[in-house]
């Protein structure tokens, strides 16, 4: 009977212990309570612009809801003051040609959303990793500059990370 | 039949048997009679595209392996298929009550074995999470109780008490 009882209270601890564990590690929910399924996130690392203008966006889709969204709507290149040197709305970014964004993964692919002349922006589907090939119609003079992406609920931001990253050019 | 001792408790297990074998034997349900094209690598559906879903917080070693899967499309519809069948045969394994314990390890590798990936999932109540915690405790639980009321398992007891001996070690299946 004294061994049931020890053999019991293990398994006790090894179950409750795996519901804790997935509980913290995946939501800090002993912590700072995270969930990652609430809103869109971007993580644009790899992004990379040259100075005859063309800007290679590097967009990783990390966060927001498995089944919907999200969708990019505003490219922006600033100065590190924050002004903008150039930017592509959901107009121009809904209208782009397919073969202009390429995915790493072949399921759930990004693309430009429009309907009929109207266009809307980037379809970026939760996991997805994928460049979007972008041509600023002028030089640009060798330095630091910001690339951010706006979610179309209006925000660069979420989950304390914002989505953009620091480039230079050459 | 031979008289057995049934604890009061053991009656009670089906309560939870049936509903926690449906949670997976439904997944394959859906998957081959409800919606094929959920297994068809050509569809929109196709349940592969849940995998992409689970990486960007992923644990990093699985992170690795979903990846791998993700970029071999074969492998991946092989991995899809060998999951299906393994939740249907455990899932209509622990309905049925037939060798419940195994049934209930298995049920418990596979609930657990979401949690590292698809774990982080979920925007209404950290779905992903609960699913992988009470579906795994539940069939652990069933590995521990085994079910002998109301199931297979107990028409193979009162036929063979002595379970199943491989040499001189006696095998719980039921």
């Amino acid at each position: 009977m004294k061994t049931l009882e020890i053999i019991a209270i293990i398994f006790m601890l090894i179950v409750t212990g795996v519901t804790f564990g997935l509980y913290q590690i995946n939501f800090q929910g002993f912590t700072h309570l995270t969930n990652y399924s609430k809103t869109p996130a971007y993580d644009l690392s790899g992004t990379r612009l040259y100075s005859n203008g063309t800007l290679l966006l590097n967009v990783t889709r990390t966060a927001g809801p498995d089944t919907y969204g999200g969708f990019i709507v505003l490219v922006q290149i600033l100065y590190p003051n924050g002004t903008v040197l150039y930017q592509w709305t959901g107009q121009q970014l809904g209208m782009l040609p397919q073969s202009d964004i390429i995915n790493e993964f072949p399921l759930h692919p990004a693309k430009p959303i429009h309907i009929g002349n109207y266009g809307v922006g980037i379809l970026a589907p939760l996991g997805q990793n994928f460049v979007v090939k972008l041509q600023v119609p002028f030089h640009i003079k060798p330095g630091t500059y910001i690339v951010r992406v706006y979610d179309a609920d209006g925000q660069y931001k979420a989950y304390g990370t914002e989505f953009q990253v620091t480039v230079t050019v050459s | 039949m031979a008289q057995v001792t049934i604890e009061t408790t053991q009656k009670f297990l089906p309560v939870l048997r049936i509903t926690l074998g449906w949670m997976f034997f439904s997944a394959f349900v859906r998957r081959v009679i409800n919606v094929p094209d959920k297994l068809n690598p050509q569809s929109s559906l196709y349940v592969g595209g849940k995998i992409l879903t689970f990486l960007p917080h992923a644990w990093s070693p699985v992170k690795g392996i979903l990846i791998w899967v993700l970029e071999n499309p074969t492998l991946l519809y092989d991995f899809l298929i060998t999951f299906t069948a393994l939740e249907a045969i455990f899932g209509l394994m622990m309905i049925l009550g037939l060798f419940t314990r195994l049934s209930g390890f298995g049920l418990a590798l596979l609930a657990w074995g979401m949690g590292p990936a698809a774990g982080w999932l979920g925007s209404t109540c950290l779905d992903e999470w609960q699913i992988a915690s009470v579906e795994g405790a539940a069939a652990l639980m069933f590995m521990l109780t085994g079910s002998r009321w109301l199931s297979i398992d107990q028409i193979l007891h009162s036929k063979y008490p002595d379970g199943i001996k491989i040499g001189k070690i006696r095998i719980p299946l039921w």
